[in-house]
């Protein structure tokens, strides 16, 4: 019986002595307490830590070349053509991407030669729940509520990852990193992050969804 | 071990060519900041990506060139925020009902005495069989089944015991 409270934390408790990355899922945090407790005990049971050599090596490229190179702004844009928070990494970092002015955060996006896709019902939508579509090159989480239905992009405003619908906690979370956007894009947590990218959505008289997407 | 022997083992600090005295600053202080995040989620996975992020929200504070001292308070106060955050999102809970009975305090401690004290204060407010349960586990590595046949249990009982005694643990306070 997975189901029951000590065989979950033993889960957990069982990851963190193998030294795996916490790997929490809704309903966890019924046991928040013993959980974080956990963690404590587990990330003192060797002492203090120091970061491996190579994490060190890659935090030090980090400092000394994102505001020359701006890295995390080059990844964004290849994937979504975003900008980044300004308080995520600061605004030194903005403005240093070369080539076609990207777009920014929270912009709906306007693929070149973009066509209409049909992604479904709007009866099969649920509403509350986030449903992932793909329109050609584009990946976009729908939501309705009423009549009206709205998207927003699938990729994480802040790494290009995509993200996924955590039903239980009613938001979008990143697999990469703790970031989490309600349904109209919005982050939850304090980061600062972008809103998510909107996506063109309409529903057709007979009751399709369509995206505006790529070939 | 001579010295000649010690140097030639591989450094455990890498060379940075041309790293900026800012930059090496950075790094030290976030070394401290590193070990702050993983005595809190236990993991180096999810303290590499913590701290990653620490200092890329503090790059602007960094690079003009403070001093270690000035630039400590803000690197732990982000990573305060950096820690509710992750809690929040991993556990999909409000910041505020995540603070309503974790504590993410700063530590008044030193950082490198920091881990060790506070296990021991944990430990020493538990019962008896709470606090062998997890001294066999963490601080030992046992797994389950060994503290079972060490405290004359079975595993399914002590699995309860863990959760219990881990519940117990998070309501003690040690001092921060």
């Amino acid at each position: 019986m997975n189901g029951r409270p000590e065989n979950r934390v033993e889960k957990i408790v069982a990851d963190l002595l193998r030294g795996r990355r916490l790997k929490l899922r809704g309903g966890d945090a019924e046991e928040k307490a013993a959980i974080t407790a956990a963690a404590r005990l587990a990330g003192a049971r060797q002492g203090p830590q120091r970061m491996q050599p190579a994490f060190r090596k890659r935090l030090a490229q980090s400092l000394e070349h994102a505001p020359s190179e701006g890295w995390i702004t080059r990844r964004s844009a290849l994937v979504a053509g975003i900008g980044l928070a300004a308080g995520a990494a600061g605004g030194v970092l903005l403005g240093r991407t070369a080539g076609p002015e990207p777009v920014k955060a929270s912009e709906t996006i306007e693929p070149v030669d973009g066509r209409w896709i049909d992604v479904g019902a709007a009866n099969d939508l649920v509403e509350g729940q986030g449903k992932r579509v793909v329109a050609g090159g584009i990946g976009a989480y729908l939501f309705r509520r009423g009549d009206q239905v709205t998207a927003v992009s699938s990729i994480c405003s802040h790494l290009p990852c995509e993200l996924w619908w955590d039903g239980a906690g009613g938001h979008l979370a990143c697999p990469c990193h703790p970031a989490k956007f309600m349904s109209d894009g919005r982050p939850t947590d304090p980061y600062a992050l972008p809103t998510l990218n909107k996506v063109h959505v309409r529903v057709t008289p007979s009751g399709r969804v369509e995206v505006l997407g790529t070939a | 071990m001579t010295p000649d022997e010690r140097a030639s083992e591989p450094a455990d600090v890498v060379e940075l060519p041309a790293a900026s005295r800012a930059t090496d600053i950075a790094l030290d202080e976030l070394e401290i900041v590193y070990a702050f995040i993983y005595a809190r989620v236990g993991n180096r996975a999810d303290a590499e990506d913590l701290t990653q992020q620490v200092a890329m929200k503090a790059i602007p504070r960094l690079r003009q060139g403070a001093p270690a001292s000035a630039i400590r308070g803000y690197l732990f106060a982000t990573a305060r925020s950096v820690l509710g955050g992750f809690w929040s999102t991993r556990l999909g809970l409000s910041e505020a009902e995540l603070h309503e009975d974790l504590a993410l305090a700063l530590p008044t401690s030193p950082p490198s005495e920091e881990s060790a004290d506070t296990v021991q204060q944990i430990l020493a407010h538990l019962s008896d069989n709470y606090r062998r349960v997890l001294e066999l586990r963490f601080l030992h590595g046992y797994s389950l089944k060994e503290v079972a046949a060490e405290m004359n249990s079975t595993v399914g009982a002590i699995k309860v015991m863990q959760l219990r005694a881990l519940r117990a643990a998070a309501k003690v306070r040690p001092l921060e």
